[in-house]
């Protein structure tokens, strides 16, 4: 019976044997870990961060760009230049948005890429209290702010319904809204809310009073504005119960449910904050650097946040930090574009070959690599 | 009427063949359990490669098609390396390969000078006689040869998945790839020979919608159709022929856009333009409703296999 | 007479822990030789180097007196080694043809799929019992199911059978017609070798034993001419006692299931109509072996999935079928499940947030605005020490690290740190070493002898017959029938058999 079967014969054994000693490498054998020190943790990232930025450079060597200009570009004129100074913490400040709302939700491992979508309805929101002039002006830009929350919350309820109840996957589903809101937008600023003006696809310029101030040393309140969210964000998740729970909801969202966490509760705030967060990232451009409701203000911003999200691991403070390192990018990205005719695309490059070398090196941490024999 | 009713289903295969390769490549992948969420990328550096071809190497539809399938399993390489060597989670890697071949297509099309380049493309082939029977011989039979060729193509695929013996240890390792490890079968290989394959073809979706239907490069010029084709497997529940029925209604809703357009009809343009994402979403909840839609998921789909787990 | 396996001086460690300290073993051919060790001793281990899984730091294999040296399954499957695992591997959609097939390919796919359903109906009849190569592996029974496993690796040719725990989820009967046909393919030429930890295997139906203890091979003896607690000696190293269980009268009943109906998560109803009612003070026993609904009673009894039909009912609430995780827990439903880090920890948080999660709501560590961590981690301190919770240096460290036995420690510690009134025990004592084991059922008998209502769903028939007052069978979703303690093994085997 054992000998009937019909297999192949089995190559003799000496063969086996002859065959290891010609492998004079031997072989690599993968482990996982069960734990790593934090302070590798945090060398090996910084490891794979400049990993990505050497790449990133050697990229745009060959794309013409001298080395020269590179580090004039991102180094020095980044830490002298006082107006260059300024843009970065203009910019940083919708980053910051952004940023903390993907982390935000990202802690209950709900994948909102709908990051953009939500901006584009907090621009509309706001612009809506605008365009029609709701409330005195002491209150306008009070109530374009709550407008602006409103329709991202209202936006990112949808996908976020689908899934609660009927298990529908949002990855896909906040990235098709994306292009929904688009399309709306674009269906306003050339249609209803057209500037008579210019006729250029853009709505009518806000008022003064529609518009956040600054407060002085040429900052802008709209970064205060960041500052004051992130520190609210990182109360919520380090010093309360709603915290606590977030991080079993992330951790094992089985075990929690068994051991009587509110997980949908928990899932339902955090992913109506992320909605907010991002709303008021594109309230922040719509006041603060337009002055009105444009037709691309939000490009970039979406990959921004899930690396900004990434790379701090979900952290609201990390994030603020990781916010306007990227914006150091943003800003020298345009600047490459004026002066090196470097499309902007190569920015959203550059951020994408960081987060590849950052999700690499994870195989170090979770991993070990014997040699046998 | 009628003729709009001809006019439309004629365009229909044109609209729906992205979307039916795109899917069928996927199906692929996912079936060895390998999410690809990277696909919107792949189609984009297929539809470049393919226009970069077109214009470099003398417009040969031919050559530059098969340029874009390449191109697409060259940057897939990364991708599988990332997922099945590294084992890096799945989203994350799929997420950032779509960005920066967003990036890398945006830059490299400018840089490079093929963008807003206007190519011959692919002209339709009539096979006579069948093409003059009234109606069905124009919706069916005058079609380019990429349309034709996605039959064949998705005939060949479906006998390999589900009756030859690579089929059957590809499957394995998308449902059981312990069970496929303890037996031989290398899982690894066969994952990343998988996406390479399947992204083959997306990179054929994508080079065909830059080549043969727009025939022009535009930076991001996919639109999405690469999310769409992701939803289109799970409604499909991860079996080629439903992909295609799936694909067509699809490449209908499409057909139908600039058809409404022509006929005159007043309709608010950008809302037309949002019906394909909203088809996917209803199509999504379709599938999340009914009770099936889940069953037929390969076991092991978007878990990444080590050997030597202690449990 | 060479040895046809032979393990010399193996050494395998995971990730900082030993699993094989230069461990040897020899298995002849013909004869059937048990490997025993109790959980975590290295059986398993040891077997995966010889099956080509794991790859050893240090020592050497040799077939048949030759050298060889395995780089992964097929290697294995090439020396004519074959090993079924305890967890099977077996692709559940497919048929049972194209599982065999997966395993012994033979060029094409349809000439292969024919001729492999032929030998397997040509095997099976040998073996004496009845397959239909074309049933789905999801359809078959377990048993059935682990009869595809020993066909498909008889099928590649294997000539040395490597069988880890088989019977672990058989009944009695079907365990002796396992070990019946085991003996047959060893008098047909093959050295079967049967990892398991079951002393009563071991002398019925096996020839030689080897005794594993942390990773090293202690002793290799003859088995006919041991004894059990010789066995058990060498094994564990000393003579644990076996919690004695004190007779006192239960009280009223504290929890009523009537009719109870529930389903997998894919919709596959696997309780078909439970009833069954447990008394304060007494341990109700659920006997019956895995795949037959239990998982799933755990699942509607501690509110993690609504059942389909039926009621369950608590002293003093009344009515609470279908109620949440959240609200049961707050009645005095504690819940002891079975797969500790999937469904009992969190492993990637530390040892205070795990213990701390189950009173959180309650206040006792802050408010919602600010969580009190001293309160959090003097409780845990508190509690690690009363439990005896072993291996954590600090109380931030992250859960995952803690051993089996440890992190049962720490998920009874949380669940009987508030008192429960009923308490859902579900394979507490799968995976332990013989020192957890006993601990565990120390702590079940002592929140017996306080008053708790304790449900104990087990596999090991064992450890029901054991601890429990009061023994329901389960087999196909029913409570088949009741027996009180002290019960007949015999009886209540026959009940599991009988599926009616």
């Amino acid at each position: 019976m054992l000998e009937q079967a019909a297999h192949p014969a089995p190559p003799p054994l000496s063969l086996t044997v002859g065959r290891a000693h010609a492998l004079r490498f031997g072989r690599i054998n993968l482990e996982v870990r069960q734990s790593i020190p934090a302070w590798r943790q945090a060398l090996i990232l910084a490891g794979a961060v400049i990993t990505g930025m050497a790449i990133s450079a050697a990229l745009l060597i060959a794309a013409g760009v001298k080395p020269r200009a590179l580090l004039d570009e991102f180094v020095v004129e980044t830490l002298t230049d006082s107006e260059n100074l300024h843009s970065i913490l203009f910019q940083a400040a919708p980053l910051i948005f952004v940023g903390v709302g993907a982390a935000v939700a990202f802690r209950v491992r709900f994948w909102n890429l709908g990051i953009e979508g939500q901006m584009i309805w907090g621009g509309i929101a706001a612009t809506f209290v605008a365009f029609y002039e709701i409330g005195p002006p002491v209150a306008r830009l009070p109530l374009m702010m709550l407008s602006a929350v409103l329709g991202g919350m209202a936006w990112i309820m949808v996908p976020t319904w689908l899934r609660l109840r009927l298990r529908v996957n949002e990855i896909i589903t906040t990235l098709l809204l994306n292009y929904v809101a688009l399309n709306f937008l674009l269906h306003l600023v050339y249609g209803p809310w057209l500037d008579p003006k210019d006729a250029f696809p853009h709505s009518p310029q806000f008022h003064s009073y529609e518009r956040l101030p600054e407060i002085g040393w040429g900052l802008s309140s709209a970064l205060v504005m960041a500052l004051v969210f992130t520190a609210l964000a990182a109360w919520l998740v380090q010093s309360t119960r709603f915290g606590f729970y977030t991080r079993f909801v992330h951790d094992n969202p089985r075990m929690a449910l068994a051991v009587g966490v509110p997980i949908k509760a928990v899932m339902l705030i955090s992913v109506l904050l992320s909605g907010g967060l991002s709303a008021l990232a594109g309230f922040v451009i719509a006041t603060a650097q337009e002055g009105r409701l444009t037709q691309s203000f939000f490009e970039g911003y979406g990959f921004s946040g899930i690396l900004i999200a990434f790379l701090a691991r979900n952290n609201p403070i990390a994030a603020m930090i990781v916010a306007v390192l990227v914006a150091v990018l943003f800003v020298s990205g345009r600047s490459l574009q004026v002066f090196c005719q470097i499309p902007f695309a190569m920015v959203q490059l550059i951020q994408a070959i960081i987060v590849i070398c950052v999700a690499a090196s994870e195989f170090l941490m979770r991993h070990r690599l014997h040699w046998v024999r | 009427m009628l003729q709009f009713i001809v006019n439309w289903l004629a365009g229909t295969p044109s609209f729906a063949a992205p979307y039916a390769l795109a899917a069928l490549g996927l199906i692929i992948g996912e079936r060895a359990g390998v999410l690809s969420l990277g696909a919107e990328g792949f189609m984009l550096v297929g539809a470049l490669a393919g226009v970069a071809a077109d214009l470099e190497l003398g417009g040969y539809p031919a050559i530059s098609l098969a340029v874009a399938m390449l191109a697409a399993a060259v940057v897939s390489l990364l991708f599988a390396l990332l997922v099945v060597v590294l084992r890096v989670n799945q989203v994350i890697a799929g997420l950032a390969i779509v960005f920066f071949c967003q990036g890398l297509t945006s830059l490299v099309g400018t840089l490079a000078g093929w963008t807003n380049r206007a190519i011959g493309g692919l002209h339709e082939v009539a096979i006579w006689p069948l093409s003059d029977i009234p109606i069905v011989g124009r919706i069916l039979f005058t079609q380019n040869l990429v349309v034709y060729l996605t039959v064949p193509i998705f005939f060949a695929v479906n006998n390999i998945l589900s009756r030859s013996m690579l089929g059957l240890r590809l499957r394995s390792v998308g449902e059981n790839p312990e069970a496929a490890d303890a037996v031989g079968v290398s899982v690894p290989a066969y994952r990343l020979g998988a996406v390479v394959a399947g992204s083959a073809l997306i990179g054929l979706a994508g080079g065909y919608l830059s080549v043969v239907d727009v025939k022009i490069w535009i930076p991001d010029m996919t639109g999405g159709r690469g999310w769409i084709a992701i939803a289109l497997v799970i409604f499909a529940r991860w079996q080629p022929w439903r992909a295609l029925f799936g694909a067509l209604l699809f490449g209908c809703i499409e057909a139908l856009i600039p058809r409404i357009a022509a006929a005159g009809i007043q309709l608010p343009q950008y809302f037309l333009l949002m019906t394909p994402y909203l088809a996917t979403i209803a199509v999504m909840i379709w599938a999340g409703l009914s009770k099936f839609g889940r069953s037929n998921e390969p076991a092991a789909l978007g878990q990444p296999h080590v050997r030597e787990e202690r449990r | 007479m060479v040895a046809a396996l032979k393990l010399v001086g193996v050494r395998k460690s995971f990730d900082g822990f030993l699993a094989l300290d230069d461990a040897d073993f020899a298995a002849n051919t013909g004869e059937v030789h048990a490997l025993l060790g109790e959980n975590g001793a290295g059986k398993s281990s040891l077997m995966n180097v010889a099956a080509g899984l794991y790859t050893a730091e240090a020592g050497r294999l040799f077939v048949d007196g030759e050298e060889v040296v395995l780089s992964g399954p097929r290697d294995a499957m090439a020396c004519r080694i074959g090993m079924v695992h305890q967890e099977f591997k077996l692709v559940k959609p497919f048929t049972v043809a194209e599982n065999v097939l997966l395993a012994n390919w033979r060029g094409r796919f349809a000439p292969g799929v024919r001729e492999v359903e032929r030998q397997i109906t040509t095997q099976a009849a040998e073996l004496g019992f009845a397959i239909d190569p074309r049933s789905r592996v999801d359809e078959l029974s377990i048993a059935e199911r682990q009869r595809v496993e020993i066909i498909k690796v008889l099928l590649a040719g294997a000539r040395i059978l490597i069988l880890d725990e088989p019977t672990a989820v058989l009944t009695d009967e079907e365990a002796v017609r396992l070990l019946t046909t085991v003996r047959t393919l060893a008098a047909r030429g093959a050295a079967v070798v049967l990892v398991t930890h079951k002393l009563g295997e071991v002398t019925a139906f096996t020839d030689r034993v080897t005794v594993m203890r942390n990773g090293r091979a202690v002793a290799v003896l003859d088995s006919r001419s041991t004894t059990a607690n010789e066995l058990t000696q060498l094994a564990v190293g000393t003579t644990v006692a076996q919690p004695r269980r004190a007779s006192s009268p239960p009280g009223a009943p504290v929890m009523t299931v009537k009719g109870l109906r529930a389903a997998r998560a894919d919709g596959h109803v696997t309780v078909t109509d439970a009833t069954f009612h447990v008394r304060a003070g007494e341990i109700y026993g659920i006997a019956g072996v895995g795949g037959n609904g239990q998982t799933e009673l755990v699942e509607a009894l501690t509110g993690v999935r609504a059942p389909l039909a039926g009621s369950v009912e608590l002293d003093g609430t009344g009515d609470t079928t279908g109620s949440p995780a959240e609200a049961l827990r707050d009645l005095g439903v504690a819940s002891i499940p079975a797969d500790r880090f999937g469904y009992g920890l969190a492993g990637g948080l530390s040892v205070a947030d795990n213990f701390c999660v189950g009173q959180m709501h309650k206040g006792c560590y802050g408010t919602w605005l600010r969580t009190d961590s001293a309160a959090m981690r003097k409780a845990t301190g508190r509690a690690v020490g009363e439990f005896d919770v072993q291996g954590v240096r600090n109380l931030r460290q992250k859960a995952a690290l803690l051993s089996g036995g440890n992190a049962q420690k720490l998920i009874i510690a949380r669940e009987f740190s508030r008192d429960p009134k009923v308490i859902i025990a579900h394979s507490p004592s799968r995976g332990l070493d013989v020192r957890a084991c006993a601990a565990v059922q120390e702590r079940l008998l002592s929140a017996r002898a306080g008053g708790a209502a304790i449900v104990l769903i087990s596999d090991d028939l064992d450890e029901v017959l054991n601890l429990s007052d009061r023994i329901g069978v389960m087999t196909r979703g029913r409570i088949a029938a009741e027996f009180a303690a002290p019960a007949d093994r015999q009886a209540v085997g026959r009940v599991m058999v009988h599926h009616a």
